[in-house]
C-alpha cells in the first residue's frame, strides 16, 4: 500500500576503527587490518536495536525519546539514507524527510535556482516545479528574494524556504525531525496548518520532536525509544505521559516493550447503559486531531450498548481549554426521535466547513436519556487542534470577504486579506 | 553499466547541478563565464612568451613549443582538476547526502562533467592558436582537430573512473585529499606532457616505465590529433580506449565497494 512504512527487526551499528572515531585514515586501514583480525580496536555504536514498528498509509506516529535514543537514526532509515545494519524497512511511496530545512542550499546561486534542484532531489520534474514556483514562494514569503543568492538570506527566510520546496513534492510519506522547532510563531502556525491539510489528505507522517504538547496534538500514535530500543508505543498522550515521568525520574523502567493503555483519569460519568467506545475526528478519510480552519469534518462517535435503552440523546459540546462555551448540540435539538439502541453502532456529526478560530479545543461527548440522566458522559473525550497559516481573535471565522469603495488597496493586501485565509 | 543507466535517469539533475557548479564558481566576478576562455588563453600567453623568449626546449616534433605544451596540457589540466575536485565533492555535498537523500554517484559525475565544459570552452582556444601559428607559418595547420574530440572519450571514462574512485576514497580516508596531490604530481611529469617520448635522452629502463604510463597513449592520441595534425597508429586508441574503460570499471567498482557508508562517513 503506498505510505505504508514497516521496520522489521531492524538493527543500526555505527562502526569506526581506531580512536580517530569518525575520520578514518588509509594508515589506520593499512596497518589495523592485523590487529583487526585479532579482534581488538574496533568501536561501535548500537543506534537502533530490534526495531519492529508498522505504520499504516495515512497514519501519523510521532517519535519520542531523550537526545541519543536513535529518533532520527530511525527517522533516515525510513528515509533511506541510512542502511539498516541488520533487518529490513519497507517503505511504499515517495518518501521526503523534512530533516534540516534548506540543508542542500548553495550559498552561491539564487533561491529559484535553489528550489530546483532541491525539488529535481525530491524526484519533481523540472516543468512540475516551475508550476509550482509561484506557490513556493507565496509560501516561504519571501517576494523578489528569490532571485538573490541565498547566502543573504535571513536564516527564517531560508528555513521557510526550505520547508516550501520539501512540501511541494506531494509526498506519501513525510518524515519530519524537529523542524517545527525552528522558526518564528507565525512559521510554525503556517507549516503546522500545511501539516494538517496534508494529513487531511492521507499522507502518512512519522515525526520526531521534543516538543511533547505537540506530539499530542499531532499524532495518533507515539513510539517512545531509549538507548536505541522501543520502550513503550501505543496511544499519544499515554506514550508521551510515560515518557513525562520517566524523565522526570520517579518511574522504574523496565526494558520490556510494553503497550500503554489509554490513563483513565479523565473525567467521565454515567450509568453505563451505553457506553461510548471510541471518539474520532475525521478530515477526509484520515483522523487526526488537527484541522485546518474552515475544512469539511465529521466527528464520528461508536458506542456499544450492555442494556438497551428507548430514550436516548448523543450529544457534543465544544468548547475552549479555558472554559469557554463554544457550540453545543445534539440528536433531540436536531428533531430525531429515539426508539431503540442496542448492540453496537455508530453516530456520525458531519461539519460541512469547520468555521473556528485557529487554537484548542476541547469536545465533550455524551449519551444520556431526554431528561438528562446520563449513560456515558464524557468530558474532554477529543482534544483538537484548529490550524490556519494566519492567526486571528475569538472562535468564530464565518467565511467573509470584503467589499470597498473609496480606499486604496496595495495589490498584495487584497490576495491575502482573511477571505483567501479562509477556504 | 548500472552506474551509466543510473546517470542517464538524472541527466536532468545532473545538467542542473553542473550549472550550479558553474553559476557557483563566477558568480560575483566581474568577467563571469569569460573565464572560461580567458583562462586559458592566458596560460597560453604566459608559455608563449616563457618558452620562445626565455628557454626554448628542442626537439623532434615539438616545434612550436608553446603550442606542444599547450595542447598536452588542456586535457592533463581536465583530468587534474577534476580529481583534485572529485576528493573533495560527497564531503562538500555531504549535507545533500544525508539530509536531503540522493544517490551518491551523482556528484563525481557532476564534477567530471563540469570539468569537461571547462574543457570544450577552451577547446576553440586552442583552435584559434593552431590556426595564428599556421598563418604565421610556424607549422602547418593540424587538420585533424575535430578527432581530438574522440580522443576525449577515452580521457572522459579514464576521468570519471579516477574522479569515481577518489571522491569515495577521500570520504572514507581524509588523507586522500593531501595523497592526490603528490600522486597527481608524479603523474604530470611522468606522462609525456612537457616533453615527448621520442626526443627523450633517458637510460633505456627509465624510458621503457615511462611508456607504460596509462596516460601516454591518451596523451599521444590528443595531441596528435589537435597538434601534429596526425592520426595515431590504431594500437594506440586501442590502448588509449582500454585504459579509459578498464579505469571507469575500477573506479566504479570501488565506488560501489564504499557507497553504502558514505553517507556515514560525510
Amino acid at each position: 500500500m503506498r505510505g505504508s512504512v514497516r521496520f522489521s527487526d531492524v538493527g543500526k551499528v555505527f562502526r569506526w576503527r581506531g580512536p580517530r572515531a569518525r575520520h578514518e585514515t588509509l594508515k589506520g586501514a593499512l596497518f589495523q587490518r592485523g590487529s583487526k583480525r585479532r579482534g581488538a580496536v574496533s568501536a561501535e555504536h548500537v543506534a537502533l536495536d530490534g526495531i519492529e514498528l508498522e505504520i499504516s498509509p495515512g497514519e501519523a506516529v510521532a517519535v519520542v525519546g531523550p537526545n541519543g535514543s536513535g529518533k532520527s537514526t530511525l527517522l533516515k532509515l525510513a528515509g533511506g539514507i541510512l542502511k539498516p545494519t541488520t533487518g529490513a524497512v519497507e517503505v511504499n511511496g515517495r518518501v521526503t524527510a523534512l530533516i534540516e530545512l534548506g540543508a542542500g542550499f548553495h550559498p552561491e546561486i539564487t533561491g529559484r535556482e535553489n528550489v530546483l534542484i532541491n525539488g529535481m532531489l525530491l524526484g519533481l520534474r523540472r516543468s512540475e516545479i516551475e508550476a509550482r514556483m509561484q506557490e513556493i514562494v507565496d509560501f516561504a514569503d519571501i517576494g523578489s528574494f528569490i532571485d538573490q543568492p541565498v547566502k543573504i538570506y535571513s536564516s527564517g527566510m531560508y528555513v521557510r524556504l526550505g520547508f516550501a520546496v520539501a512540501v511541494t513534492a506531494e509526498p506519501d510519506v513525510l518524515l519530519i525531525d524537529e523542524v517545527l522547532a525552528v522558526g518564528d510563531e507565525a512559521f510554525t502556525r503556517r507549516c503546522l496548518d500545511r501539516l494538517a491539510r496534508m494529513r487531511g489528505r492521507g499522507v502518512t507522517m512519522v515525526l520526531v520532536s521534543h516538543d511533547l504538547d505537540l506530539v499530542s496534538s499531532f499524532a495518533d500514535r507515539a513510539v517512545y525509544l531509549e538507548r536505541g530500543r522501543i520502550v513503550a508505543e501505543g496511544a499519544a498522550d499515554a506514550v508521551v505521559a510515560r515518557y513525562r515521568s520517566d524523565a522526570a525520574g520517579d518511574i522504574e523502567r523496565d526494558l520490556e516493550p510494553q503497550q500503554v493503555r489509554e490513563a483513565a483519569a479523565e473525567r467521565r460519568w454515567g450509568n453505563g447503559d451505553v457506553e461510548i467506545a471510541d471518539v474520532q475526528l475525521q478530515v477526509g478519510e484520515t483522523s487526526t486531531r488537527l484541522v485546518p480552519a474552515g475544512s469539511p469534518c465529521q466527528l464520528r462517535i461508536r458506542y456499544t450498548v450492555h442494556r438497551p435503552v428507548e430514550d436516548f440523546v448523543f450529544g457534543i459540546a465544544w468548547h475552549g481549554p479555558d472554559g469557554t462555551q463554544v457550540s453545543g448540540h445534539n440528536t433531540d435539538l436536531a428533531g430525531f426521535v429515539p426508539r431503540r439502541l442496542e448492540g453496537t453502532g455508530e453516530v456520525c456529526c458531519i461539519y460541512d466547513s469547520l468555521q473556528l478560530a485557529p487554537g484548542k479545543y476541547l469536545i465533550d461527548v455524551a449519551v444520556h436519556a431526554r431528561d438528562g440522566l446520563a449513560y456515558d458522559y464524557w468530558c474532554d473525550a477529543l482534544e483538537l487542534q484548529v490550524t490556519s497559516e494566519v492567526e486571528w481573535p475569538g472562535v468564530w471565522s464565518p467565511p467573509h470577504r470584503w467589499q470597498s469603495n473609496g480606499p486604496l488597496w496595495a495589490e498584495k493586501a487584497e490576495e491575502s486579506g482573511p477571505d483567501a485565509e479562509n477556504r | 553499466m548500472t552506474v551509466f543507466r543510473l546517470l542517464w535517469r538524472h541527466r536532468a539533475l545532473i545538467a542542473v547541478l553542473v550549472r550550479r557548479d558553474l553559476d557557483a564558481r563566477y558568480r560575483a566576478s566581474v568577467l563571469g563565464f569569460f573565464w572560461s576562455l580567458l583562462n586559458p588563453l592566458l596560460l597560453l600567453a604566459v608559455y608563449a612568451i616563457v618558452f620562445t623568449y626565455i628557454f626554448s626546449p628542442r626537439f623532434p616534433g615539438g616545434d612550436p613549443y608553446p603550442l606542444f605544451l599547450f595542447s598536452g596540457l588542456l586535457p592533463w589540466l581536465f583530468f587534474s582538476s577534476a580529481v583534485l575536485d572529485g576528493s573533495g565533492t560527497l564531503v562538500d555535498n555531504g549535507p545533500l547526502l544525508s539530509k536531503v537523500m540522493c544517490p551518491p554517484e551523482l556528484f563525481p559525475a557532476v564534477t567530471v562533467v563540469s570539468h569537461l565544459v571547462h574543457h570544450l570552452l577552451a577547446l576553440p582556444i586552442l583552435l584559434l592558436a593552431m590556426a595564428v601559428s599556421a598563418a604565421a607559418g610556424l607549422q602547418a595547420f593540424p587538420w585533424t582537430f575535430p578527432l581530438a574530440l574522440v580522443a576525449l572519450v577515452p580521457w572522459i571514462l579514464t576521468t570519471g573512473g579516477a574522479v569515481f574512485a577518489i571522491s569515495v576514497l577521500s570520504v572514507h580516508y581524509r588523507d586522500m585529499r593531501d595523497l592526490v596531490g603528490h600522486l597527481l604530481n608524479l603523474l604530470f611529469f611522468s606522462s609525456p606532457i612537457i616533453y615527448s617520448l621520442e626526443g627523450l635522452q633517458v637510460p633505456v629502463m627509465l624510458h621503457r616505465v615511462l611508456t607504460l604510463n596509462p596516460l601516454t597513449s591518451l596523451v599521444t592520441i590528443y595531441r596528435d590529433a589537435a597538434f601534429a595534425g596526425q592520426v595515431s597508429p590504431p594500437q594506440t586508441w586501442l590502448a588509449a580506449l582500454a585504459v579509459g574503460v578498464a579505469a571507469w570499471w575500477l573506479g566504479t567498482l570501488v565506488f560501489a565497494a564504499f557507497r553504502e557508508t558514505v553517507v556515514e562517513a560525510v
